[in-house]
């Protein structure tokens, strides 16, 4: 297989010195046939597809016949669409709840981790497994806990006396659960990230803070803190554009055997802005309308990322 | 990483990873053991925690009742195709940029970094129209052959591992006659095993779990991979899902071998992915 490979190599050099006399062997050509692949990805995946999305955007399409121009009609109708709201309010009061949540647990989770422990492999191996699980599979899992009828978290209620809950068929309570298990999902991996930040924090800065007569908290706050604001910075703008695109979790969780139409209930209460975008577009056929709830999309989150920048220069310390 | 441990800090913080780690585990003990319950038993009331008697067979009737090994066929020839090409897409233009020198590489390469920002969800549509008129939907295509046209975060992988690489070597293989193709394949590329094992992990994890794509361009069931596989059969299973959560359970078999060996690899991805 090797060799085939290198023989492979060697003709293909060959033709290309034939051509060198040509002019076109310099290494400016070579560079141009390796980024072949991404210039191809880039002019057709890229360019194309945001050129031709933002046309249907503006247009009326079911894919069957050729999209027709319509203005600003689909816009018109995003504005006055109720669960086009609903779904924007659910994914931000999704994010609000998650991206704090689960910054913080894996800040704590790091610190903790960070240091000479026995058995330190195994913790984070046990931190590891759902975020290496598909959605499927943490829907059976997450089952065994949020069941109605026989999951675990309503035995427990139940031995303490309290009422028992319908957890994701309850209106109320469908986002926090979602919440609760989308950081079970993800806390391992942010944890990750964070010890990657704490390594780099320098052990002489911590004793000159104990020189000084800071405490474990005093520490946190005046050294752990403002040294890795840089990671906690990009663990903040990556969840929460992440979260803001989220679809497989809801339609997995809220679904039925996969019916992308019965996904985001009980009555619209965890429909999200990527699940509605979904059912217009490849459950009713309107392309259209859900290039427009993408522009919309894509638009909220270019000025996420335009703030969260803005802030970063107010509370992130970087070395210099 | 204290010089003296704070004997206190450090009992808090086995006491805190401790409670955690059985967070993260409970869930998944409960399911395996459910797993192995009849249905009478699954679905007792107050929960009874071990299953009695233990039904193995409940495993053997996932692939004796459904497609299972057909959908894990589908999801294994995605996963190897996609791997395959990201290894080959990433490494070869993640070196152009690294080490040879061409018109508008910056720009270029400011271009791959800028492609990262843009949110996914503005290109779906066209990219479903896309692969529509190419005939491909219903099939696995678009599942992989995006990864063979070098995704912008493998690039940057790749680059970084080429850019560490000292000149000699380029020098020495120049010497020799070698083309850069030659010197990408022969000497640079074994020299970037570590970050290609990380790409590796990356691509098979995204890969195996990937349900949105699947959604999206898969209708009939035997072309179904594992998770939207096991998805569709909760409605064939309803009142028996005690075998949901076996054939749930044995997707996860492969992607936790693939993980254990690499667990290396994937701590260095995740972390990087977190720095600048």
């Amino acid at each position: 297989m090797k060799s085939e490979t290198n023989t492979l190599i060697n003709i293909w050099t060959k033709i290309s010195t034939k051509k060198k006399r040509k002019g076109l062997n310099s290494e400016g050509k070579w560079a141009l046939l390796m980024i072949s692949p991404y210039l191809l990805h880039f002019i057709v995946f890229i360019v194309f597809t945001l050129l031709a999305s933002l046309y249907f955007s503006f247009s009326r399409y079911d894919m069957l016949s050729a999209p027709e121009w319509i203005g600003v009609e689909n816009y018109n109708k995003l504005i006055n669409d109720p669960i086009f709201w609903k779904s924007l309010w659910n994914t931000v009061y999704f994010t609000l709840l998650f991206v704090p949540t689960q910054t913080i647990l894996a800040l704590i989770l790091a610190v903790a981790l960070n240091q000479q422990l026995k058995g330190l492999k195994l913790y984070r191996f046990a931190h590891f497994i759902p975020v290496i699980s598909s959605w499927t599979v943490v829907l059976y899992v997450a089952d065994a806990i949020f069941n109605p009828r026989f999951g675990l978290a309503n035995d427990l209620l139940v031995k303490l006396g309290l009422e028992p809950q319908k957890w994701l068929n309850d209106e109320q309570l469908v986002i926090p659960v979602l919440v609760a298990v989308a950081v079970w999902k993800g806390v391992g991996y942010m944890m990750v990230i964070f010890l990657a930040g704490l390594q780099n924090v320098p052990e002489d800065l911590y004793e000159a803070a104990e020189i000084e007569g800071a405490g474990f908290i005093g520490k946190f706050r005046h050294v752990t803190i403002p040294l890795i604001s840089g990671t906690t910075f990009l663990v903040l703008v990556l969840s929460t554009i992440t979260t803001f695109q989220a679809f497989e979790q809801i339609y997995v969780m809220t679904g039925n055997s996969g019916d992308i139409t019965a996904a985001g209930g009980p009555n619209n209460a965890s429909m999200v802005l990527m699940l509605y975008l979904f059912q217009q577009g490849f459950a009713f056929l309107k392309m259209g309308y859900a290039s427009a709830i993408a522009w919309v999309l894509f638009i909220i989150l270019f000025i996420i990322t335009l703030i969260q920048v803005k802030i970063q220069k107010k509370w992130v310390h970087y070395e210099k | 990483m204290q010089k003296n441990p704070n004997k206190k800090r450090k009992v808090l913080s086995y006491i805190i990873i401790t409670i955690s780690s059985l967070i993260m585990l409970t869930p998944f003990i409960t399911a395996a053991l459910n797993s192995l319950k009849s249905y009478v038993q699954y679905t007792a009331i107050p929960v009874e925690w071990i299953p009695d008697p233990v039904q193995w067979e409940n495993y053997v009737e996932v692939w004796k009742m459904t497609d299972f090994a057909q959908y894990g066929w589908n999801s294994l020839v995605v996963t190897v195709l996609s791997v395959v090409g990201a290894l080959f897409s990433c490494s070869l233009v993640g070196y152009a940029f690294a080490r040879l020198e061409f018109r508008f590489k910056n720009s270029l390469f400011i271009m791959v970094l800028g492609t990262l920002m843009i949110p996914p969800v503005v290109m779906i549509i066209p990219q479903f129209i896309i692969f529509k008129n190419m005939g491909l939907l219903d099939t696995l295509v678009p599942l992989w052959i995006l990864e063979w046209l070098a995704q912008p975060f493998g690039i940057f992988l790749m680059r970084q591992a080429f850019l560490a690489i000292p000149k000699e070597y380029e020098e020495a293989a120049k010497l020799d006659g070698c083309s850069p193709l030659q010197t990408y394949w022969r000497i640079f590329l074994p020299m970037c095993k570590p970050q290609l094992a990380t790409l590796t992990i990356f691509t098979f994890m995204a890969k195996w779990n990937e349900i949105m794509a699947p959604v999206i361009y898969l209708s009939s069931q035997e072309k179904f991979t594992l998770p939207i596989g096991v998805l569709s059969m909760s409605g064939a299973w309803f009142g028996q899902e005690q075998y949901l959560v076996a054939a749930a359970l044995m997707t996860l078999i492969p992607i936790l071998i693939v993980f254990l060996f690499t667990e290396k690899f994937f701590v260095k991805g995740a972390s990087s992915s977190g720095l600048k």
